[in-house]
């Protein structure tokens, strides 16, 4: 009785993760194996042919590539501007540090989608970023900052950073303030000691928020959907036009499980990774 | 009135209301339509769902708004065990697919009586399940503050001058399937035979495209200043014409425009399939199509609906406009869905960047 109740006082836990994301997959993937008839019309069966057509269509590839290169990108940017953010919020002694904290994560408390439309009001071409510039006479004409791959990037990195932020902050633990001022001690201009004994050690922490970052860039919707302008395609939006438009549901399934596979990879890729480099 | 006249006189009623009354007693409780959101929601309310309401005092209508077309085949794939509608209206294409899924039943004039008054297209449209209820049309619309003289050609859009000041919602979107046709046809094409010199001109159209997938959509755009031109529906064009005092414009290109046909269908398994047919009756019947029309400029389905001239000009309807709509397969359309996506995305959309 008493092994077992580590497993009694899991099963609540457990039996919620089966209902909100088992029941859900295991339906997608039955959904993947139906067949679209021409019609559009979706019929029960146990068939491999929608995987088959998926991998067939180079388009796949290219909206694989999309993603990745979008999600490469987004948590890159997200990273570089989110760390002195993060280092600064861990570092500082200020009375208002709480404040500070709640501000650097204040994007989570709004809708993504209000978010986006916020950036549409800034990056549209009667923004105010292009009002600013056409005032100022730096432009002639409004700068394309919305409805294409640019719009999307700054959409997303803003939307991902809050995220970076606070991973950075949880994985900030190993940073110890004196071994900084031993090197400093030690003669180390701050430059140096920045590069030498601050950033080594806070790499496992950039890792981290680098893949929360990555991860959430590579299934995002909102922003390419949003910001796009129906020139970015990834994995996400097709997955959304296959369902919403074409209701192609098998076709739509497939693409999900797909997108969910390629997610996990890196997340396992990372987990060999870091056991590598801790080993 | 003496005693036996005056029971003459009610045994006659009881005569004449006795065929009726056991259709009277089914017409009670609860009936779900599912149809679109927003101002449809708004105008089909008014003006169909309020006066069969008034008319069926015993049949509480609720009325369930998705987004979608795709959501309300959603739905009702999902309740295909225990439906919880009772009418659906949606799109000609799903509505296809959930006929041939068996999620709505099969309607012939023998329940349906008002289906001898509608014209033929209406009939067609549905196949054996439930017939069209309304006709929208493909329509540009423009900024009439920066348009003049007011455009009547497709043409006009090729004009550097609206570089970035264009919106068009492309493939798989069904407007944009609806362009190719009309282009394919402006150049001397037919759809049927092929779409390369649509998607040959198209190309030349997008770099002057801001955006492929307007949101919230072409109408809201050109209210904000965002652009000149859009694609459109008519019936919501016409709407949003007179709603910003005639700011929007509507364009009915001569090159052409084609049918959006919404189908009515009584959801099989429906808990309330006596008031679902009464409803269905009623919507397609002569007043309800007239007072739609009349609202929301939606191409009537019933034939002897008596539109009033004004309305009827501002629809497909119009004898001026009849032989400008393409006559469009939406079978075969659907079947071509997936080719003509993709080259959308391969040769017009990527000659459009930005």
């Amino acid at each position: 009785m008493k092994g077992a109740l580590p497993f009694l006082l899991l099963a609540p836990a457990l039996l919620a993760l089966v209902a909100v994301f088992v029941v859900p997959i295991a339906t997608i993937g039955r959904i993947a194996l139906y067949v679209s008839e021409g019609s559009g019309a979706m019929r029960e069966a146990v068939a491999l042919d929608t995987f088959r057509t998926l991998f067939a269509d180079s388009f796949t590839w290219e909206l694989t590539r999309n993603s990745a290169h979008l999600a490469l990108l987004c948590a890159s940017l997200a990273t570089l501007i989110a760390y002195p953010i993060a280092l600064f919020l861990f570092r500082t002694e200020s009375r208002f540090r709480p404040l500070l904290a709640i501000l650097a994560v204040a994007p989570l408390l709004v809708s993504s989608v209000v978010r986006v439309v916020g950036w549409l009001v800034v990056l549209g071409d009667q923004g105010l970023i292009n009002a600013a510039l056409l005032s100022l006479g730096l432009v002639d004409r409004a700068v394309p900052l919305i409805n294409n791959w640019t719009g999307v990037v700054i959409g997303l990195t803003e939307s991902v950073m809050p995220y970076v932020i606070l991973s950075l902050l949880a994985g900030f633990g190993r940073l110890d303030r004196t071994v900084e001022e031993a090197a400093a001690t030690l003669g180390a201009p701050p430059w140096r000691v920045f590069l030498r004994v601050t950033l080594p050690l806070s790499l496992p922490a950039i890792a981290l928020g680098w893949l929360i970052g990555f991860v959430l860039s590579f299934s995002a919707f909102v922003s390419p959907k949003l910001l796009g302008g129906g020139r970015v395609f990834v994995l996400a939006t097709e997955i959304y036009d296959l369902a919403m438009q074409a209701v192609d549901w098998p076709a739509a399934a497939a693409m999900a499980l797909y997108a969910l596979s390629l997610t996990l990879l890196v997340l396992a890729a990372y987990t060999v990774l870091t056991r590598r480099v801790a080993a | 009135m003496s005693r036996p006249a005056t029971a003459f006189a009610a045994a006659l009623l009881g005569l004449a209301t006795l065929p009726a009354a056991p259709a009277l007693a089914q017409l009670r409780g609860d009936m779900t339509l599912m149809a679109y959101t927003g101002i449809f929601q708004e105008n089909y309310t008014a003006v169909v769902v309020e006066p069969f309401k008034a008319a069926n005092p015993g049949v509480n209508v609720t009325y369930f708004a998705p987004n979608t077309s795709a959501v309300m085949l959603g739905t009702l794939r999902s309740q295909r065990t225990a439906p919880q509608a009772d009418v659906v209206i949606m799109d000609i294409t799903t509505a296809a697919i959930a006929c041939a899924e068996g999620l709505v039943e099969k309607l012939t004039p023998a329940e349906v009586p008002v289906m001898e008054e509608l014209v033929p297209l209406a009939r067609q449209a549905g196949g054996e399940c439930g017939p069209a209820v309304t006709f929208d049309h493909f329509v540009i619309v423009y900024d009439t503050t920066k348009v003049s003289p007011a455009p009547t050609s497709l043409r006009a859009l090729w004009n550097e001058q609206l570089r970035g000041r264009i919106a068009i919602s492309a493939p798989p979107n069904i407007q944009g399937l609806v362009l190719t046709a009309i282009v394919e046809k402006m150049e001397g094409g037919d759809y049927r035979r092929g779409v390369d010199k649509a998607i040959e001109r198209l190309r030349g159209l997008a770099p002057l495209v801001q955006t492929f997938d307007p949101r919230p959509d072409g109408y809201s755009l050109i209210l904000n200043d965002q652009v000149t031109y859009a694609t459109g529906w008519n019936a919501r064009s016409q709407l949003y014409r007179d709603q910003s005092n005639g700011r929007i414009g509507v364009m009915l290109p001569e090159e052409g425009t084609a049918f959006q046909i919404n189908t009515i269908n009584v959801v099989k398994g429906g808990p309330n399939r006596a008031a679902a047919l009464a409803f269905v009756n009623h919507a397609l019947s002569q007043p309800a199509q007239k007072a739609f029309t009349e609202r929301m400029f939606y191409g009537p389905t019933n034939a002897r609906a008596e539109i009033a001239p004004e309305a009827l000009a501002r629809t497909a309807a119009a004898p001026e406009y009849r032989d400008r709509v393409i006559d469009l397969d939406w079978a075969d359309v659907v079947k071509l869905r997936d080719t003509w996506n993709n080259r959308w995305r391969r040769e017009v959309i990527s000659a459009g960047g930005r």
